[in-house]
């Protein structure tokens, strides 16, 4: 019989027949939530689904979403319970991993009914703060610099919040790139590179993944500009909406589970109940530290009530 | 589908900003010049986030090399969108290792493509790239130059090879298999209604005189500088400090010395004369 491994992230217990090193150990009296096993999945997408981009299918009745990265894995995640991996020949496990983790457990939150968010969630008190964004902006950085000012961080790049507009935590590590770390002064020596042949690397993070979720009070949107000096936006009313409609992790995916009126409405609900701010930092130069600080002042100057 | 793109492609430097303010003002035809802030046109050749939304994972986990595989993926897509979209791109027209090319044969309507005197160009290169002249030469000759990172960090843009200025103009007015027009810098300034009224037309876009004569003067040098000293351009790299700079041809006959001339004309005689930036003997014209 295949060895099964059981895990805990974004509150879920799942059993795996492959080794998740990113992830911490489930408890193993409880009912699994979610299983991830290796097989067969169809090359061609899903049958009678809908295409959602050149590499990925989805259906909604049931829910499913398909997934093709090229040269590393096909990925079928089924009704919020499964996901299925059929890895391309000779591919490294540490590649099929990561865009499991990622688009796929952001496709398979979805399934279950969760706003999934494109950001990242820092611990302040018995409260977080989401920090959203593009890719590229330094998101993954910032709650690096948070750490070491001792937040802890719930989650990074993939935002689970459930219907009491908490974030769930994920899983234990942040992905650092190279020159974040140096920045930073984190030594990669000794952590493991998140694929072969890209100077981005798994940190492993504190205990803060094993608190329960946590309520949202503050989302800042990460923006740059080309000006020297960061600026800090308010940004009140129902404008609140369209920049947590915008920094949704993969909108398409939505779209094709008709998820979009649940989603909506879950992210109306959280604009209702949070500061949110845009924050935008200079292009090149970033001063991390000034960062953290305007962040923190931000939050002190505005204790929201839930 | 009626989706497709057509590129509006050149070398850095080269009036490609401008020419896209005046696509966006004939396309808009209203009565006030269009907001050089709201020009969509920039977003996409070679920015990230619209790469992940199509793709559907983040090519932040790729390689530079996985990345520009996946590119001609990524814009042969956008032929399933109901319109034409209209994209600038800096990189030079190449073939990835199975033949493609970066910018797919399907879905790739055309090809217009702005080339500037390179003397000109390297002025402005130079402030560009916040370098000195030299070293913006320098560039301009380098037959492998990217712009890229080094690998250990995520650049907002993704990798781009432009080659040399040569090469790059040739890369696209050579290329195999795609419709193209070419249209001079100089000739946008000195002939502007024959020059855009043609590059409207290839493009698909409207010709008739009284409106192409208003995107012309919304685009105007004056009008773009006066929108920038207003409310700042975003597209202005940070470490220049205004993007429409002075706009005119013939700038180097003060600001270049000879030996920077001259080594400009050496490295790139051939496609000059080409397009008659220097005669045959490589004095320059006067263009």
């Amino acid at each position: 019989m295949t060895k099964l491994y059981r895990y805990h992230m974004f509150g879920l217990v799942v059993v795996s027949d492959m080794v998740f090193p990113e992830l911490a150990p489930g408890d193993p009296n409880k009912e699994p939530d979610v299983s991830i096993r290796q097989g067969h999945v169809a090359v061609d997408g899903l049958p009678g689904g809908a295409i959602q981009g050149p590499f990925c299918y989805t259906t909604t009745e049931p829910k499913q979403f398909w997934l093709t990265v090229p040269e590393i894995a096909r990925y079928q995640v089924n009704e919020g319970r499964e996901i299925v991996v059929d890895p391309f020949p000779d591919v490294d496990e540490a590649s099929i991993r990561v865009f499991l983790l990622g688009s796929c457990m952001g496709a398979l939150l979805m399934q279950r009914g969760l706003l999934v968010l494109h950001g990242n969630a820092i611990r302040i008190g018995d409260n977080c703060f989401v920090c959203v964004g593009p890719s590229g902006i330094g998101k993954s950085t910032l709650a690096a610099a948070f750490l070491q000012r001792g937040h802890d961080v719930l989650a990074d790049d993939v935002v689970a919040v459930n219907d009491n507009c908490e974030a769930i935590p994920g899983f234990a590590r942040l992905k650092i790139w190279q020159d974040a770390a140096d920045q930073l002064k984190i030594s990669t020596e000794g952590l493991r590179r998140i694929r072969p042949g890209i100077d981005k690397f798994d940190m492993p993070l504190r205990e803060g993944f094993k608190s329960s979720p946590l309520p949202i009070k503050w989302v800042y949107v990460l923006q740059v500009h080309n000006q020297q000096e960061f600026s800090l936006q308010k940004v009140t009313g129902m404008d609140r909406f369209t920049p947590l409609r915008n920094n949704t992790y993969r909108f398409r995916y939505l779209i094709g589970m008709e998820l979009k009126p649940r989603h909506l409405k879950l992210c109306g609900e959280l604009a209702g109940k949070i500061h949110l701010a845009r924050l935008r930092r200079p292009e090149k130069i970033f001063k991390l530290d000034e960062l953290v600080d305007i962040i923190l002042a931000d939050v002190a100057a505005h204790p929201m009530q839930h | 589908m009626t989706g497709g793109i057509f590129w509006l492609a050149s070398y850095p430097k080269s009036g490609n900003t401008w020419f896209r303010a005046f696509l966006h003002n004939l396309q808009a035809d209203s009565a006030e010049p269009v907001d050089i802030n709201e020009m969509y046109t920039a977003v996409i050749a070679s920015g990230r986030g619209w790469m992940d939304e199509i793709v559907g994972f983040n090519i932040s986990d790729l390689t530079e090399d996985e990345v520009e595989r996946l590119r001609p993926v990524a814009y042969r897509w956008l032929r399933h969108d109901k319109e034409i979209s209209y994209l600038k791109i800096h990189d030079a027209y190449t073939l990835l290792p199975d033949g493609e090319p970066l910018v797919s044969r399907e879905g790739n309507l055309g090809a217009l493509y702005i080339v500037r005197n390179p003397l000109d160009v390297a002025i402005s290169f130079a402030g560009h790239m916040n370098c000195s002249i030299d070293r913006a030469i320098e560039m301009m000759g380098d037959r492998e130059f990217r712009f890229g990172s080094n690998g250990k960090k995520l650049p907002e843009q993704l990798a781009q090879r432009l080659l040399s200025w040569s090469r790059h103009v040739a890369s696209w007015v050579e290329a195999d298999g795609i419709s193209k027009e070419v249209i001079r810098y100089e000739d946008m300034k000195t002939r502007p209604l024959e020059t855009f009224t043609r590059a409207a037309a290839f493009l698909k876009l409207p010709t008739e005189r009284k409106r192409v004569e208003k995107a012309i003067r919304f685009s105007d040098i004056g009008e773009l500088q006066r929108q920038e000293n207003e409310k700042g351009f975003a597209e202005r790299p940070m470490r220049m400090e205004r993007f429409f700079r002075k706009g005119i041809s013939g700038d180097w006959r003060t600001t270049l010395t000879p030996a920077q001339s001259e080594k400009i004309i050496a490295d790139h005689f051939t496609m000059m004369r080409h397009f008659n930036y220097i005669d045959e003997h490589g004095q320059p014209t006067e263009v």
